[in-house]
This record gives C-alpha cells, structure tokens and sequence, in this order.
C-alpha cells in the first residue's frame, strides 16, 4: 500500500525508526511515488540551504575571508549539488535492489528507494548547517548525523527487507563500501570541475 | 596420518610482537597527531619532534606490525596449504627474533637522528643490509615450505605471499643502493630526478606488494577457513594475482605528478593506477561473495565483522587510490591532508582490520582455548570503526579546504593565503584527527587484552599434519 508512505509516517522514522521500517515492509510503494512525494523535497534541501547559505555568507574554509562565488557560479553548482544527490540516491536504491538478490532480500525498487530515503532523511535535515557555510561546523554536524543514518541502514535492512540481522549487516556493510566510493568519488569529481573553471576560481 | 607437528610457535610469537609494535607505533601516530595541534609538546626535545617521530610511526606500522603479522600468517598458512611442517624452523625462529631486533634498534636509529631521509626507507645502510638478510632467510623458509610440500596445487594465498617476498626484496635493494659514508651515514646512488623515480618506484610497491600483496595472501587464506567457504572463484583469484602483479609495479609516478620527471612517465603511472582498480576490485568481489554465503557465522564470530569491513575499506582505498592518480584531482589533492586520509582509510580500515580479524581467528586456534571475550571483541570493532570513520572525514574535510586554499589566487593572480595561516586553520580538524587515533588506539590495546587473557600460560597446541587427499598428492 503506498498510502502508508506519507509524511506523517517518514516524520516518524525520524523518532521511531524500528516502527517506520515495520511499516514499510508491509507496504509495498511505487518507485515514482516515494520519489515525488517524499524524496524529491529532501533532496532539494541540501542545494537550496547551500545556495541560501553561500550566496549570503560564502564559505568559511578556514582562511579569515570567506570564499565569495558569483551567483551564476551558485546556481550551477547547485543544480549540480541536486543532480548528484538524486543520481545517488536512484543509483543506492538500484545497487541495494541488485545486491539484495545475493543476500535473499528481494524486494521491489519503491521499498529500496524508501529505505534509503528513510536513511537519508537525517543527512538532508541537518543539511541545514550549510546554511551556516562553515566547512568545520558542517562537518562537526554532519560526523554524527552519519553516525545515526548509517545506524538506520543497519537496523532498517534486515527488517525493511525481511533477511536475518547477520545477512543483512553484510548487505549494509557493502551498501556502506559503495557509499564511501560514492562519496570519495563526488570529492573527485568536485575537484576535476574546479580544475576544469567550475566552481572557485582556482590558479592551476 | 604422519606424527609430524606443525611449528605453530613461531606464529604465537609473532602475533605476539605485532600486537605490541602496533600499540607502540600507533602511539607514536598519536603523539604527532597531538603535536600537530599542540607543537610545543615535543618540549625542545630532538627525539620527541615530528620529523623523528613520524618515521618512527611508519616504520613501526609497516615493519613491526604489518610485517611481523605477514610472517606469522605466511608460516601459518603455508604449512597448511603444503601439508608439510616448515621448511628449516630454526631459520624461521632466527627470522623472527632477528626482525624485532631490526625493528627495535631501526626505530632507536630514527630517533637518534639517522635517516636516509627516504619516505618509508629511512633507515640506514646497516639495517638496510640486515633487512635484506634477515627477508632472504624469511624467502628461504617460505619457498621451502613450498618445494617440499605433499600437495601439488600450490594455494593462491602462497602466490599472494611469494610475490610479497620476491618483489618487497627487489625494491628493497635496489632502492636503497647508496654509498656509506660513516656507519650512520649514506649516499643514494641515484640522483635527481632518477631518485624520485626509483624512490617512489619502490614507496608505492611498499603500499602495493606489502600492504596490498602481503594482505591478500592473508585474506585469500583466512577468509574461506574462517567462513568455512571456498573461495567464490578460485579462477578469478588466479586472474587478479596476475592482473595484480602485472599492474601494480607500473603505477609509482603517480607520486611525482606535475614533477620534474617525463610528462610521458607521469601519464604512464596515471594509466596503470587506473586500470590496477580492475584486480583490486576482482579480489573485493571474490571475497564479499564468499562471505556472503556465510552470513550465519557472524552470530558466533565477532571477528568475522572485521574481515567483511576490512573488504568495504579496501574497495575505498583502491577506488580513491586511482582516483587520487588522476592529473586534475592530483593538482588539488597532493601534498594536502586528503592523501593522509587515504593512506589511512587503506592503513587502518584495510591492513589493520583484516589482522584483527585474523588475529582473534588465529589465535583461539593456536592455543586451544575459547577466545576469552567476545563482548570485548565486539567493542573493539566498534571502536576501529568509528576511529576510522572519524579519521577519514577529518581529513577529507581538511585536504579539500587546503587543496582550495593554497590554489586560491586574487584578481592580481597572487596567492590569497599564506601556508602559515592555511595550517593555522586546520588546528580543529587535527583536533578531530587526534581524537580519532585514540579511538582507534583504545580499541588496540583492548584487543592486546584479549589476545593476552586468551594465550596466558598456554603454549601453541599441536597440530599434526593431517594425511592428503591423493586427488592432490604430488604423484
């Protein structure tokens, strides 16, 4: 039923995890409708307190002055912010639907991308502090927030997709070797587009 | 049935000494994280500073623990891979004793102020001959083993574990060629740009044939006995081991990106750490799908956990690793904390996961007892996790502000930071770091706890060859 994928019931993953994950694994939502209706609005936080954030303050990365970027330069990146998250997410929720096969925990795309929306939910709120562009008070609140997501990836998979808690611990480990790969890989790709002009200017 | 005993000993004493050159050199790691934020803790005192205490951090990690761990588990497995007992024990206990000798007086040496001043080959030319000697006789007591073993197919982990001490001995040597001067001091034979070279030359096969090589040999045996599985491919290990080999020894100039070596030699390592992703990935499938299969371990198998970490680390590591080698990441990522942060998600979440691992296996086995705390156990996976995870993002989050910040220029095209002011900042981020080693730390020396309450008094148990399957008898 993928009436039970409302906001109501993914405010209550956020204080009720266990109960949430109960849910959704008697529910069996669409795809497209986790997405547009629960997805899409927390993907867009993150870019939007970015853009809000560096467009006002600039970044602080450790130097007195912050680092000022031109509007046009914002929004590209931005936009880029919100395409990687949304490519992330899809391409998390696909890998953990074809890995799920290894680890007998078939389920169908709309509860992947649920449970990995439901893990992300945490990140995307307190990407709030990137209203305050800092880079070390972002990442002091993000290191624990990590913390609690990856703790509702360990907890949310056995239950989410009905496997033994010993099976499921493997499949969140290796979900959790593709998203520091992911996360390593945005660092890599973020540096070849400055190096290429795109973003702050660099002297290279 | 033969009434031939495996030398288990020699891998009890091993382990022994690898647990304890890991406290004493991840404390070194900590105290220079410490310094790093606090400089006047070195209180004027030579011996204490950075410069010297950070060789003896690495060298300790790479030689004392790292290499102790792979002779204990090299002469572990290769007896039980060959079916036969070590070739020349006493050779073996000679090699064990002599190589904690070498560890002892090399890091007095770094701290007495010797030093080649090359990265991972700082000590002088007198341990740098015993080194040879002493991995020769290691060489000797291994290929022995082999030569005179009772089964013909020779296992993968000794494939792994041969390429370690044939490979680590040539880069070893020819890298460290120099002309002594007095008895603590030395000239390499290589100059300029030729010395980067073959510097690096060797620095990355350090990281490639030891701490990549050396491991797998462990992992390729520990893994299935410890899942009780075969290998998931036995043919895809085989074609990894020598995509591996074949690819690794290329990949050095990417040390020595926008350097003064060939454009060409900095291109060609830059291909090579490329395509090396494909062997190491092989190897991180092969062994993912073979643990996955024996999922219901885990419920009685704490250290199980580690060894399925330890895999999701080194896909990190040999993804960033690449990655790191590509000319328009490297222009920002060198010479920042990222490359830190690297080494360490490979040093830490990799090479030392998998050893804990293997070592909470072993060690029961060698002795016969029960491991003497499973809920220890599972903390201390905790720990190394959360160490590792902290440590990683502190220096992610460090590197990429300094790679921003040391190439940001003004409209004038002038550097708008100075490096004094750029390392000033990074003050909560070492903060960070520091806090991280010691979680990292703590959970070491509750495993040396462990360990220790486990062997206390007992003596390696012996095992008997058992007799071979004809199938793979040697006629």
């Amino acid at each position: 039923m993928s009436s039970t994928i409302n906001l109501s019931f993914l405010l209550k993953s956020l204080y009720q995890p266990v109960e949430a994950f109960e849910a959704l694994a008697k529910a069996d939502p669409s795809p497209g409708r986790v997405f547009f209706r629960y997805s899409l609005w927390l993907l867009a936080l993150p870019p939007l307190f970015a853009l809000i954030g560096a467009a006002n303050f600039g970044w602080r990365i450790g130097a007195e002055d912050p680092l000022m970027m031109e509007t046009n330069s914002l929004l590209v990146v931005s936009v880029g912010y919100f395409i990687v998250l949304s490519f992330g997410l899809f391409s998390t929720a696909i890998i953990s639907r074809w890995m799920a096969a290894t680890y007998g925990a078939s389920a169908s795309l709309g509860k992947h991308v649920a449970l990995i929306t439901i893990v992300g939910a945490p990140l995307a709120i307190a990407s709030i502090a990137h209203l305050f562009p800092d880079v070390l008070v972002n990442v002091l609140v993000m290191i624990p927030t990590m913390i609690w997501s990856m703790y509702l990836l360990y907890k949310g998979i056995p239950i989410v997709l009905d496997t033994p808690p010993e099976r499921g611990m493997l499949m969140a480990s290796s979900l959790v070797g593709w998203l520091l790969v992911a996360a390593v890989s945005l660092l890599g790709i973020s540096m070849g587009l400055w190096t290429m002009g795109l973003g702050p200017s660099l002297g290279v | 049935m033969s009434d031939q005993t495996y030398h288990d000993n020699i891998a009890l004493r091993l382990i022994q000494f690898a647990v304890i050159w890991a406290i004493a050199a991840m404390a070194a790691g900590v105290y220079i994280a410490a310094e790093l934020v606090w400089p006047t803790i070195d209180f004027g005192q030579f011996w204490l500073s950075f410069g010297r205490l950070r060789p003896l951090h690495t060298n300790g990690i790479i030689f004392g623990f790292g290499v102790s761990a792979l002779m204990a588990t090299a002469f572990y497995s290769v007896q039980r891979t060959c079916h036969t007992p070590l070739f020349m024990p006493k050779l073996a206990w000679f090699c064990c004793y002599a190589w904690q000798l070498i560890v002892l007086t090399g890091g007095l040496s770094l701290l007495a102020g010797l030093t080649t001043s090359k990265e991972y080959a700082e000590l002088e030319w007198p341990w740098d001959i015993a080194i040879a000697l002493v991995w020769v006789c290691f060489g000797i007591v291994f290929f022995g083993t082999i030569a005179q073993r009772k089964i013909k197919p020779i296992y993968i982990s000794n494939w792994f574990y041969g390429a370690l001490i044939i490979v680590i001995a040539m880069l070893h040597i020819i890298n460290n060629l120099a002309i002594p001067v007095t008895i603590g001091k030395s000239y390499s034979l290589y100059a300029g740009a030729q010395d980067a070279v073959v510097q690096w030359w060797y620095g990355h096969n350090a990281v490639g044939f030891l701490l990549t090589g050396g491991f797998l040999g462990m992992l390729y045996y520990f893994l299935p006995k410890h899942a009780e599985r075969p290998i998931w491919s036995y043919r895809l290990s085989v074609v990894a081991f020598w995509a591996f080999v074949y690819s690794y020894i290329w990949a050095g100039p990417h040390h020595l990106h926008y350097n003064s070596v060939p454009e060409w030699v900095q291109t060609l390592g830059m291909g090579m750490s490329i395509i090396l992703l494909a062997p190491s990935w092989a190897t991180m499938i092969n062994g993912i799908m073979t643990v996955s299969t024996a999922w219901e371990k885990l419920r009685s198998d704490p250290a199980l956990k580690f060894i399925v970490l330890s895999l999701a680390f080194y896909g990190l590591a040999t993804f960033e690793g690449p990655m790191m080698a590509i000319r328009s990441v490297n222009i920002v990522s060198h010479f920042t904390d990222w490359t830190i942060g690297h080494v360490h998600s490979g040093a830490l979440g990799w090479n030392a996961m998998i050893t804990y691992g293997t070592f909470y296996f072993m060690v029961p086995k060698l002795v016969g007892r029960e491991l003497y705390s499973k809920k220890l156990a599972n903390v201390h996976f905790a720990l190394a996790l959360a160490g590792t995870m902290l440590y990683i993002i502190a220096m992610w989050a460090a590197g990429v502000s300094q790679g921003l910040l040391w190439l940001s220029v003004d409209q004038l095209g002038e550097l708008s930071f100075s490096f004094k002011d750029i390392m000033a900042s990074m003050t909560p981020y070492y903060l960070l770091r520091l806090v991280a080693g010691l979680i990292f730390l703590a959970g070491t020396i509750l495993m040396a706890y462990n360990l220790f309450m486990t062997m206390k008094g007992k003596e390696a148990a012996r095992v008997t060859v058992p007799a071979v399957n004809p199938a793979y008898g040697m006629n």
